[in-house]
């Protein structure tokens, strides 16, 4: 059947419904788009797009937000891929408990979390159990204020990460892996970094990006916390100029889009793969 | 001497016992199989051996070391699954390389080792394939091959041939035993198979819900099975019920038909119910050969099985299968007419429930 006979067999009002759900989202878009293409007076062009390029703030948030979802994603991965392979593979019971603790970010707001970080951390606290004091608090340097806000980030993915990385380990056999690696005799290190996490490959990618997306942009840990970041950046922007916002935020629609479309490409891989399969 | 020895070996799992007080001697170059129905304990003990199970009790002596409790990584023990489980990751040579690689061989020394298992298992071709592009039986020849390439001191198979299709089973068993007579390894191999067990074994264990019932070599199994499980599980196998006619002679009752038996019931008392068993294929017509028990008979029913004609007698009240092999020249009675069958004495078995 060709795309055009298929086309026709679709009803008329599938296609009005279609057709309106389509304009609900494009018509923003495409306002945005032509507004930001106005900033001179009369004439259709890219002004905005070169002034908000140009601000030094720009690139420096951006870069600093690209490193902390680096950083974040590492962090993540370390944490959550053991956790999860350990679930999987000895602790089955665990994995109610452990999925309700992924979603908490999704029921208890950002700016809570926020708050109790700051409220803990920004006086000299005791390391839990223990009589180790941290000398200075974390609030009070850079360094300090970095790891906070990389460890609420940790949070804030946990959903997707998580997820992903357990939807990804029950694509393969893990524990029949596991247990052959163990018998040619490979350690719980070399099973994780050399069988495990590369068959988990697209996971961690889809994981990886959703979490990127949610840091780039995330605007309340980084504004309570006081760090440079994106977020507060295109805020600040948003509350005093007209036109560079406009053009960022198509920018960054194109960006996203970009990164499904890299997520869709390489999942289909695997799809094919485990077709073959 | 014993290459490796289980001893005394029990395994629970919260209240349930899975094997109880397992004692074998496996000696060196050995191909022992564990047959029985799923939940018997065959594969647990498999387990143990390769370390993935730690035993309740007992000890585990593999060449005169005690390796009951050493991690699986630290044991030098080849495992081969019944769904392969290959690496996805890696390609054939890769697999077949993983275990030296992980021991830090020279990389020369791993090349070489890796091509010879390829020469090995005849995968040349394929020795920079992914395992989605080899099929089932190729895959397992590639498990085979990762698990021989570091030189273990035994080689464990938990039902490696289950998941392949009839034909690549029958030629890849014969394929993983002339492999392992060639190398000399020592072999557990776990099974629900008995054919496959028969077939492939210098020695058969049958177990039964974590007890080891029998332990001898396929001829010994199939013809002097010592318990009614082994002579139900091994082979097909008629039973009827009968009572003690007069123990010092072996005479039965089987329903008003008198059957005599080489097995010793001399500790039974006339009257007491038991039960014989019979091969189909101890049975034959009456002829001129003079034989213990010769029985009036009805023909039932006659099924073709390939090679063989199974044809189903009522002796009596009791029905019995009778297997004779099949040429073209055979003439078969018709069914309901009158025929008399014969079989030894020591065909017909009493055993021990």
């Amino acid at each position: 059947m060709n795309l055009m006979s298929r086309i026709r067999r679709i009803p008329f009002w599938s296609w009005v419904w279609f057709l309106l759900g389509a304009l609900y989202f494009l018509l923003p878009l495409y306002a945005t788009l032509n507004f930001s293409l106005r900033m001179e007076r009369d004439v259709i062009g890219f002004k905005a797009y070169i002034r908000a390029f140009e601000d030094p703030d720009f690139l420096k948030t951006f870069l600093y937000s690209n490193m902390l979802a680096l950083l974040t994603i590492i962090a993540s991965i370390i944490l959550i891929v053991p956790t999860a392979y350990w679930i999987r593979l000895r602790l089955p019971e665990a994995r109610r408990i452990v999925e309700f603790i992924t979603l908490l970010p999704f029921v208890v707001p950002a700016i809570i979390l926020v708050f109790g970080l700051i409220r803990i951390y920004s006086s000299p606290v005791n390391i839990p159990f223990t009589e180790i004091r941290i000398l200075q608090p974390l609030t009070t340097f850079e360094v300090g204020t970095d790891i906070l806000i990389i460890a609420g980030y940790v949070v804030l993915g946990l959903p997707y990460m998580y997820r992903s990385v357990d939807t990804g380990m029950r694509t393969v056999d893990v524990r029949t892996l596991t247990e052959a690696a163990q018998s040619l005799g490979a350690s719980w290190f070399t099973i994780i970094v050399r069988i495990i996490l590369p068959n988990i490959r697209a996971a961690l990618l889809s994981g990886a990006l959703l979490t990127f997306a949610i840091v780039v942009g995330e605007v309340t840990l980084a504004s309570f916390l006081g760090v440079p970041a994106f977020g507060p950046y295109l805020f600040l922007l948003g509350q005093h100029r007209a036109y560079e916002p406009a053009a960022l935020s198509f920018a960054s629609f194109l960006l996203t889009w970009l990164a499904m479309g890299l997520l869709q490409l390489v999942s289909g891989e695997q799809g094919q793969a485990a077709g073959a399969h | 001497m014993s290459y490796l020895t289980l001893s005394k070996i029990t395994k629970q799992f919260g209240d349930t016992v899975v094997v109880d007080d397992f004692t074998l001697e496996i000696a060196k170059g050995e191909f022992v199989s564990f047959l029985g129905p799923s939940g018997c304990g065959k594969t647990t003990t498999l387990r143990m051996v390769a370390g993935f199970e730690i035993p309740t009790s007992g000890k585990i002596i593999l060449d005169g070391a005690d390796i009951t409790d050493k991690a699986p990584n630290q044991r030098n023990v080849g495992m081969i699954f019944q769904s392969y489980a290959l690496f996805p990751n890696m390609t054939v040579a890769q697999n077949i390389g993983f275990g030296l690689n992980v021991r830090k061989e020279a990389k020369e020394t791993i090349k070489q080792r890796v091509d010879e298992m390829i020469a090995l298992i005849n995968l040349e071709k394929h020795a920079n394939k992914y395992p989605y592009q080899l099929s089932g039986g190729q895959q397992q020849r590639v498990s085979l091959a990762r698990a021989l390439a570091i030189h273990p001191q035994v080689l464990l198979l938990d039902e490696p041939l289950s998941a392949l299709d009839a034909k690549i089973r029958v030629s890849l068993r014969s394929e993983i035993r002339a492999i392992q007579k060639k190398l000399g390894i020592t072999a557990i191999f776990v099974t629900h198979d008995q054919e496959e067990a028969l077939s492939i074994s210098d020695r058969i264990v049958v177990m039964n819900a974590g007890l080891m019932e029998q332990v001898g070599t396929p001829f010994e199994i199939y013809n002097f099975p010592q318990t009614q499980f082994v002579a139900n599980f091994v082979g097909s196998l008629n039973t009827a019920k009968a009572e003690v006619s007069d123990p010092a002679t072996g005479l039965l009752n089987v329903d008003g038909i008198q059957f005599i038996t080489a097995t010793d019931i001399k500790s039974r008392k006339k009257g007491d119910a038991i039960r014989v068993s019979i091969r189909p294929e101890r049975f034959s017509f009456a002829d001129n050969q003079k034989k213990d028990n010769v029985l009036d008979c009805t023909v039932e029913n006659i099924t073709f099985l390939g090679s063989v004609v199974r044809i189903q007698v009522k002796i009596g009240e009791a029905k019995f299968n009778m297997d004779t092999f099949n040429n073209p020249f055979l003439e078969l009675p018709k069914i309901g007419s009158k025929e008399q069958v014969t079989c030894s004495k020591e065909a017909v078995l009493v055993l021990d429930e």
